[in-house]
């Protein structure tokens, strides 16, 4: 019975760990959903793109490890600027829905320059903190805990503390949450759009680079990193778009009970129902709760 | 021409146009003396939204172009600027409709203003401070979130904010749409005080002819894109055709829709 309860625990930290995984990745998408409207289809080759250049930097050119990172880093300011400067500024007046298409192709774009310029291979990416669990954790509390997600736990509680105070109590805060709300009333008060956009898109890219570190680590930095960013789709859903505390709920709620339903009801589907089972739960938030856990609910005055 | 210099903007003869295709303004000119209120007054779709937008250069994100004449504010022709650029000149429009920041709070929405105005902490307070002097309602809900006030709230919000950004020139856009009585009279004391006291010129779009022309000093009446009438608030408050077309006065007394079918019916029946 113990050791029952013993492994449910596990299963389920390990899931909420393997959540705040999700939650980065889900708060790239959530910066630009803010400012932009706009659901951001290029967050996953911009995740890919961020650490595969950053992966480039070490090993091609033998750049120290925090070097790299903040070449990479200010690399993915460069693509905000560009992605500002060339594909927002002309699209300022376009509807909602040519934005998001103009972010797919973004993606296609990012997808094959990272790969022209550092190659197809599958990297190896070690950040130094090992992905298998702590010894420490497991002879006192008998749980089998990974130190990379401990680590990602941190990590993603750090980003959403600092996310926060910059959105609370900046200037160029109040301006983003001016711009989400009413980006014409935003601009007919003089803030400027174009600056508020490139924050976003910078900040979306630096957190992209933080995410495809923490996945580089687990996987490989390789091209399906790609794909898994879209598994911050029903993080979303959960969570809310537009909320930062809502993707990080969200990813933990979708590592939770994607472990849990693995392990205990993955065997009556012959297993592997992790992929699917996130967005069947999302279909349920979909049908009974459309904003989501945090999503802010359009306020109406009747 | 010393004309010039005593207005804070001049339009002359603008055309607007809409997807290139769509004429929204024919030919509009007007012209607010600095210090002044001006009220543009008209039905819906006069063009009257049409002609602030185009000063405030906001009409861009409305795929909409001023074609033709031009725009002259403060000495400078306005073109290309932003509306960034033209707040920073000193212009502000509050839009149509209120627009605030619905998720902020009251407050938030204040200094949200100041935006474009490098201001320490402490000077933001401070104008902030004068601010509640004029809209001293707002002062009481200021932790409020403004989706949750009311309509007149919600509309001194608006012209709060405009003024954090300290303004030479304001464009109200219908500022008393959908509001009581009671509350229209008040937005409108607010204004007047904001022109006398901070010395803000105005030029403000009107459905409520009356209400707008007692609190202006000049008035121009569009119609479908043209200038059909202006002189001084005075003069239109009393000119017949105003009455009549715009009031619902003639100089039988007061005259309601049957009235005036049934005139009509009787030129037609001695026709």
């Amino acid at each position: 019975m113990v050791d029952e309860l013993l492994f449910f625990m596990e299963v389920l930290v390990g899931g909420l760990l393997a959540g705040t995984m999700y939650s980065l990745v889900a708060l790239g998408f959530v910066l630009i959903f803010k400012a932009s409207a706009t659901f951001n289809f290029s967050q996953g080759a911009m995740v890919f793109f961020s650490v595969l250049a950053f992966c480039g930097f070490m090993q091609d050119f033998n750049i120290p490890f925090v070097l790299a990172f903040i070449l990479a880093a200010l690399l993915m300011v460069v693509v905000g600027l560009c992605t500002e400067r060339l594909v927002l500024r002309p699209l300022m007046n376009a509807s909602e829905d040519t934005v998001l298409m103009a972010t797919i192709g973004l993606g296609y774009v990012l997808e094959g320059l990272a790969q022209a310029a550092w190659g197809v291979e599958v990297r190896r990416l070690d950040l130094g903190i090992g992905d298998f669990p702590v010894p420490w954790i497991a002879d006192n509390l008998k749980l089998f805990i990974s130190a990379l997600d401990i680590f990602a736990g941190l990590v993603a509680a750090l980003m959403i503390i600092g996310l926060f105070l910059l959105f609370k109590y900046t200037k160029i805060g109040l301006g983003l949450r001016a711009v989400a709300d009413d980006a014409g009333a935003a601009s007919s008060i003089g803030i400027p759009l174009k600056h508020i956009m490139l924050l976003v898109w910078s900040a979306a890219g630096v957190v992209a680079l933080v995410a495809g570190c923490m996945w580089g680590a687990r996987a490989g930095v390789q091209f399906a990193l790609v794909d898994l960013a879209l598994k911050a789709l029903p993080v979303l859903i959960i969570g809310g778009f537009s909320s930062i505390p809502g993707a990080i709920v969200g990813g933990l709620i979708i590592g939770a009970t994607e472990k849990v339903l693995e392990v205990y009801i993955g065997p009556f589907f012959g297993g592997a129902i992790e992929g699917w089972a996130p967005y069947v739960l999302a279909i349920f938030f979909l049908l009974y709760r459309p904003e989501g856990l945090f999503g802010e609910k359009i306020i109406r005055r009747v | 021409m010393s004309n010039s210099s005593a207005n804070i903007l001049d339009i002359k003869n603008i055309e607007v146009r809409y997807d290139d295709v769509i004429l929204a303004l024919h030919d509009v000119s007007l012209k607010v003396p600095k210090g002044k209120v001006v009220a543009l007054l008209g039905a819906n779709g006069a063009g009257k939204s049409t002609t602030l937008k185009a000063v405030s250069t906001m009409l861009a994100s409305e795929r909409g172009k001023v074609t033709n004449g031009s725009i002259e504010y403060d000495g400078n022709s306005i073109n290309k600027q932003t509306p960034s650029q033209m707040v920073g000149l000193g212009m502000v429009q509050v839009l149509e409709g209120r627009r605030c920041f619905g998720h902020l709070t009251v407050e938030e929405n204040i200094i949200s203003g100041a935006y474009s105005r490098k201001l320490s902490k402490g000077d933001i307070n401070q104008e902030l401070e004068k601010i509640y002097t004029y809209f001293i309602r707002l002062k009481e809900r200021r932790k409020s979130q403004a989706a949750f006030t009311s309509g007149g709230e919600q509309q001194m919000i608006a012209v709060a904010r405009a003024m954090m950004a300290k303004p030479k020139m304001l464009l109200l856009d219908e500022p008393t749409m959908g509001l009581a009585p009671q509350l229209v009279a008040e937005i409108f004391n607010i204004v007047k005080e904001l022109n006398t006291k901070e010395g803000v010129s105005i030029l403000l779009a009107e459905q409520n002819t009356n209400v707008a022309l007692k609190n202006s000093d000049y008035g121009y009446i569009i119609e479908t894109g043209r200038v059909m009438l202006d002189g001084t608030a005075q003069s239109l408050l009393n000119d017949d055709k105003v009455k009549e077309l715009y009031l619902g006065i003639s100089k039988k007394g007061r005259k309601n829709f049957r009235d005036v079918l049934k005139e009509e019916s009787l030129t037609k029946r001695s026709n």
